[in-house]
């Protein structure tokens, strides 16, 4: 009898590694930018099987709401999405596949061989104690984040309005 | 599900995006795959969050993957930023076409 949670496991692996392979491998780059929306949502899938629920939400919130329409209105306003040459794999691909698949089996080796003192924890819910940690331990690196979010907002636009000066 | 299923998740997410970044052209499309990595790199924080020994560090990994996605956000934001400029210059973001600092 499988359980439900190894259940979910290995149909959120599924969708995230054949869709994925959609978003890497798609001559289209507008359909890859909206395949790359179903890898995010099954990342955030993953995450609550972690016994994450704050960050399945900000997964969805941030990466999925947020920068992949970001992706996709960069794609649309930048590509010809018409003609699939403008995001063509170029001629090193298979040479690039063949190298990519030596590391994930190098890697897959690594992990394999390891051992990993684990244990599991029981689930319980986080966004409590994040926020405790993030305005008690973590209030430096949390600082230095919201600062940074500003500078990048400041940089995209004078970025972007640097060419309607001249 | 054991750590090492995570684990082999991750590499293939992480395996995609490397060749994503790698063998696109479009400056986008490299930006998908920098995503594609920088999940996978957050998926690992996560996965070694639950299975840790520690008790008093358990959400440890977990904010690092809050990080993580802040600054995926950050990053995207100016590369996007930049593709458009560059595309507003030369009517292209072709990563082998943009060559004009070559000489």
């Amino acid at each position: 009898m499988i359980e439900l949670s190894e259940l979910f496991f290995y149909f959120f692996t599924v969708m995230v590694l054949g869709i994925g392979c959609i978003v890497a491998f798609s001559q289209n780059l507008l359909r890859s930018a909206f395949a790359l929306f179903f890898v995010l949502f099954g990342i955030a899938g993953f995450y609550v099987l972690l016994g994450g629920d704050f960050l399945a939400v900000v997964q969805v919130l941030v990466y999925a709401g947020g920068i992949n329409v970001l992706l996709i209105f960069g794609t649309m306003l930048t590509a010809d999405v018409a003609t699939p040459e403008s995001s063509n794999i170029s001629f090193q691909s298979v040479l690039t596949i063949v190298a990519g698949a030596g590391i994930f089996f190098l890697l897959l080796f690594i992990i394999n061989s390891a051992e990993w003192p684990i244990v599991t924890q029981e689930m319980v819910p986080t966004t409590k104690h994040i926020g405790r940690l993030l305005l008690k331990e973590y209030i430096l690196p949390f600082e230095v984040i919201s600062f940074l979010l500003l500078a990048s907002m400041i940089g995209a636009l004078v970025l972007v309005n640097k060419g309607d000066q001249r | 599900m054991s750590l090492s299923g995570y684990l082999a998740v991750s590499i293939a997410l992480f395996t995609l995006g490397t060749i994503m970044f790698i063998s696109r052209k479009n400056t986008i499309a490299i930006l998908m795959g920098v995503e594609l990595v920088l999940n996978a790199a957050a998926l690992n924080f996560m996965a070694f969050s639950k299975f840790t020994q520690s008790q008093a560090s358990q959400l440890d990994g977990q904010i690092f993957a809050i990080f993580i996605i802040l600054m995926a956000a950050a990053e995207a934001v100016v590369a996007l930023a930049i593709a458009l400029s560059v595309y507003k210059e030369f009517k292209q973001i072709l990563a082998n076409k943009l060559v004009s600092l070559k000489g």
